[in-house]
C-alpha cells in the first residue's frame, strides 16, 4: 500500500535552503539560484530510499565540480584538499539528510535506507519502475545541483488494482 | 584542568568530521565511533568515561536508540550526557529516544550555533560561547 506523497517542492525547496544555511553556505553568500529545468545536466549523485507509507528515492545529483565545492565546505577543507572519498561521504550525507526530513514529513511507518553514492550521472541511474514526481533545480556558483523525488510506479499499480 | 571528552558516533564520515569540529572547538576531546557497537566497544576499554555523546539514529551494526538504551542501563556509563543527532524528526521518535534516556535531540540539519546552543543549555559548555 502506498499514499499520496504529501512532501511538495516548496517543503523539498525549504528543506534544501536548511542544507545550504546550515552546511553549504553558512555565511548566506552564495546560494542555490532556481533554474526549473529538470534536464540539467548532472554527473555524480547519491541516493536514499524510503520504504513503507511512501515508496521512493530521494536524489541528489550535481556536476562533480559542485561535488567538490559541496565537500569542501561540508568538511570546511580546502578545494584542492578534498578526496574522492570526501565527496562520496559528503554526497552520502547529503542525500541523507534530505531523505530523513522528507521521510519525516510522511505518516508514521516509513523506513529509510542508508545512502547509495554513485559517481555517474543521475539519468544515468537505475530507479526501476519509479517517476519523477517533483524537485528543487538550480545551480550553486554555475554549477547544476539537483534534488528530487522519485515515486515507485508499483505502489501506483498496487493501489489501483 | 583535564579536557571534556566527547565521542561522535556516527556512519557517515561526513557527519563525524563536521561535530568533531564543532566539539573540538569547544576544547573537548573528541572520540569517533562509525556504530552503536563500536562505541560499546571503545567505552569498555576507556578507564574514563566521555562527558558527552552525539549519537547518529540510522546506523548499521547497532542504531543510535539500541546504543541509548544501553547505555542507559549500565551504571558505570550513567553520568554520560546523550544527545541525538538525527534526521528522524517526526515526534514519536523524539518520544522514544527521550523515554530511552536521551537528554537532548538535534534534528539534521543543523546549524553550528543551533549546536552550541543545545550543549550550553545542557550546561556541558559556558552560555555565550557561540558568540
Amino acid at each position: 500500500m502506498s499514499i499520496e506523497v504529501e512532501v511538495d517542492e516548496s517543503d523539498l525547496a525549504e528543506m534544501v535552503e536548511q542544507v545550504w544555511e546550515s552546511y553549504l553556505d553558512p555565511e548566506g553568500v552564495s546560494p542555490l539560484i532556481p533554474t526549473y529545468d529538470e534536464n540539467q545536466p548532472s554527473e555524480v549523485h547519491s541516493s536514499v530510499s524510503i520504504t513503507g507509507t511512501w515508496t521512493g528515492h530521494v536524489v541528489y545529483a550535481s556536476s562533480r565540480a559542485a561535488a567538490q565545492r559541496a565537500a569542501a565546505a561540508f568538511l570546511a577543507m580546502d578545494l584542492d584538499e578534498v578526496s574522492e572519498e570526501d565527496i562520496s561521504d559528503t554526497l552520502g550525507e547529503l542525500a541523507n539528510i534530505v531523505g530523513g526530513n522528507v521521510k519525516a514529513m510522511l505518516p508514521p511507518g516509513s523506513q529509510l535506507s542508508l545512502p547509495q553514492v554513485n559517481l555517474t550521472p543521475e539519468s544515468s541511474a537505475r530507479f526501476p519502475n519509479t517517476q519523477r514526481i517533483g524537485g528543487v533545480y538550480g545551480v550553486w556558483e554555475g554549477e547544476p545541483v539537483s534534488i528530487s523525488m522519485w515515486q515507485s510506479r508499483i505502489d501506483n499499480k498496487e493501489e489501483g488494482a | 584542568m583535564t579536557p571534556m571528552r566527547a565521542m561522535v558516533i556516527d556512519d557517515s564520515r561526513a557527519m563525524r568530521m563536521i561535530l568533531k569540529r564543532i566539539v573540538t572547538k569547544l576544547n573537548f576531546e573528541a572520540v569517533e565511533a562509525g556504530d552503536g557497537k563500536e562505541a560499546l566497544d571503545l567505552l569498555a576499554d576507556m578507564t574514563e568515561v566521555p562527558e558527552l555523546a552525539l549519537i547518529d539514529w540510522n546506523m548499521p551494526n547497532m542504531n543510535g536508540l539500541e546504543f541509548v538504551t544501553k547505555v542507559r542501563a549500565d551504571p558505570r556509563l550513567r553520568e554520560m550526557t546523550l544527545v541525538m543527532v538525527t534526521t528522524e524528526s517526526e515526534q514519536s521518535q523524539i518520544v522514544r529516544a527521550l523515554a530511552a534516556g536521551a537528554h537532548e535531540y538535534v534534528i539534521k540539519p543543523f546549524t553550528e550555533g543551533a549546536m552550541i546552543e543545545k550543549l550550553a543549555l545542557l550546561g556541558l559548555v559556558p552560555t555565550g560561547a557561540n558568540s
